[in-house]
């Protein structure tokens, strides 16, 4: 089996940040359609930035 | 990645971790205070672990206990939480209940994409779960996992055994997840229905978790099945698995280091033993913010070997031979210790039995070993008691009472084989 390691460019990464900031905040919106889908997808976005080293927070604190 | 990266990446989530704890969960706060160590007091990694209490599972029940479900412990309002899980209680113990939140959970189904994918499981595959789905955690992470990687996932909750098997035939399935004793039981099925699934099934991975699996466990899997069988271990307590074996085979498991920090203790000392020695984990978890756990003392016996014994590349330490007993499993018996676990060792040698007991009780004084054992169908030899004890002799240095039941006789399990009983700790009946 190979075990060639793939990485992320560095566009890669600031287009995986930019998704979790604007997931971040329709986490908040007052649609509740919207704000459902839009955490359940960071829940998954956060887990990816984590498991590449790029950011780690644990934020769920904040919501409402 | 390189090991003091690594360390940096654990301390750098560890105090995230503290802050968060401190400032959302009382009983956290409590703890912190009381020991002088809140986060803004702790240096570094080693600084931790030589200061920071250990945690005992009762802990966590008196804590819950304050004003169930989950009392002062939680770090963040339950209200977040989008499931709830327990443990069965059978043990007499009160039962730990945990939440997650959804960032929570999508971090417990990486850690089992984690394992699932280091033991070859991709898109695209077929993956059937042997397992009950209800309040014990178990491998409901497993079913989110495979559907991260993008397999297709047959749940058969409700299912017998001989169901599963016409569904792993029918479906071509490649991996199977399932408890060590399960998957077994389900090659026994197959096989009292006449089917060869080593030869006629497509299973190829086998995903083993819940139980500590012997090595000659895994050869007797792997052989009836055709196919790899990896080991996990996972705990309500952290919601998902900490460690995986990978497709190299390394004869044990890789700890996830990246979301937890393992240190493994003296079970007498609790002093921090070195490589290639026996002793407790103790787990701290990096990943959830509801449930959070910090120095949690499992009873699990492992012994830590470096990464390097592994071929994949990965820079996670090992347990070699993945979890070997619990420690309150652990007994001295005439001088020499014993663990159910080499029992199992023995018993996976002997492919005509099908199921065993064991008993510790006390005769005539002394401390004596009684092993029950039930052969399969037509499978029964008269020596069979003799060379398994005297084989029991050979390996371990102790002399069983050895039994032969007739077959059908003893109890059958899904999740967590329960085959031990320590006869000496309980109270004569008048």
């Amino acid at each position: 089996m190979s075990y060639e390691i793939q990485r992320l460019s560095e566009a890669e990464q600031q287009q995986l940040q930019r998704v979790y900031d604007d997931l971040k905040q329709l986490a908040q919106s007052s649609v509740p359609g919207v704000a459902s889908a839009a955490r359940a997808a960071l829940a998954q976005v956060a887990t990816a930035l984590s498991g590449e080293g790029l950011a780690y927070e644990l934020y769920s604190k904040d919501w409402k | 990645m390189p090991r003091d990266e690594l360390r940096r990446r654990q301390w750098y989530k560890l105090q995230r971790q503290l802050e968060h704890a401190y400032a959302g969960s009382e009983f956290w706060r409590q703890r912190m205070d009381s020991a002088g160590c809140p986060p803004d007091q702790l240096k570094s990694l080693d600084d931790y672990s030589a200061r920071f209490p250990l945690l005992k599972r009762e802990e966590i029940g008196a804590a819950e206990a304050v004003a169930p479900p989950y009392g002062i412990f939680p770090s963040v309002d339950p209200k977040l939480a989008i499931r709830h899980h327990q443990t069965s209680g059978t043990s007499g113990a009160q039962p730990i209940r945990t939440f997650d939140t959804a960032r929570d959970w999508a971090w417990a189904a990486e850690m089992w994409a984690t394992g699932a994918y280091a033991m070859g499981v991709r898109a695209g595959d077929r993956a059937l779960v042997a397992f009950g789905y209800g309040l014990f955690i178990g491998f409901w992470g497993l079913q989110y996992a495979f559907e991260k990687i993008g397999c297709t996932v047959i749940p058969t909750g409700s299912f017998d055994s001989e169901k599963r098997v016409q569904l792993l035939l029918e479906n071509q399935v490649k991996v199977l997840a399932c408890t060590p004793t399960y998957a077994l039981r389900l090659a026994h099925t197959a096989r009292q229905l006449g089917v060869d699934l080593a030869k006629e099934g497509s299973v190829r991975i086998v995903v083993a978790s819940g139980e500590p699996r012997p090595e000659a466990t895994k050869r007797k899997i792997e052989a009836a099945f055709g196919a790899f069988c990896g080991d996990t271990a996972g705990m309500t307590e952290a919601a998902t698995i900490f460690m995986f074996e990978c497709v190299e085979e390394p004869g044990g498991c890789h700890i996830i280091e990246a979301d937890y920090v393992e240190e493994v203790l003296a079970p007498d000392t609790l002093q921090p033993v070195g490589y290639g020695q026996r002793g407790v984990r103790v787990m701290t978890s990096l990943g959830r913010e509801g449930i959070q756990v910090f120095r949690y003392w499992t009873g699990d016996l492992v012994t830590r070997v470096p990464h390097s014994e592994c071929r994949c590349g990965r820079t996670w330490d090992l347990y070699q031979g993945g979890i070997q007993g619990r420690a309150d499993d652990m007994r001295k018996i005439r001088g020499v210790w014993f663990m159910p676990s080499m029992i199992e060792d023995v018993v996976r040698d002997f492919a005509e039995v099908d199921e065993f007991q064991i008993t510790l009780e006390k005769r005539e004084e002394l401390d004596t070993l009684v092993i029950q054992l039930e052969p399969g169908a037509g499978l029964e030899q008269l020596d069979l008691r003799d060379r398994f004890g005297a084989e029991v002799k050979r390996r371990l240095g102790l002399t069983p009472v050895v039994s032969v039941v007739p077959p059908g006789t003893l109890p059958r399990f899904e999740m967590k084989a329960k085959r031990f009983r320590d006869l000496t700790q309980q109270p004569t009946p008048a």
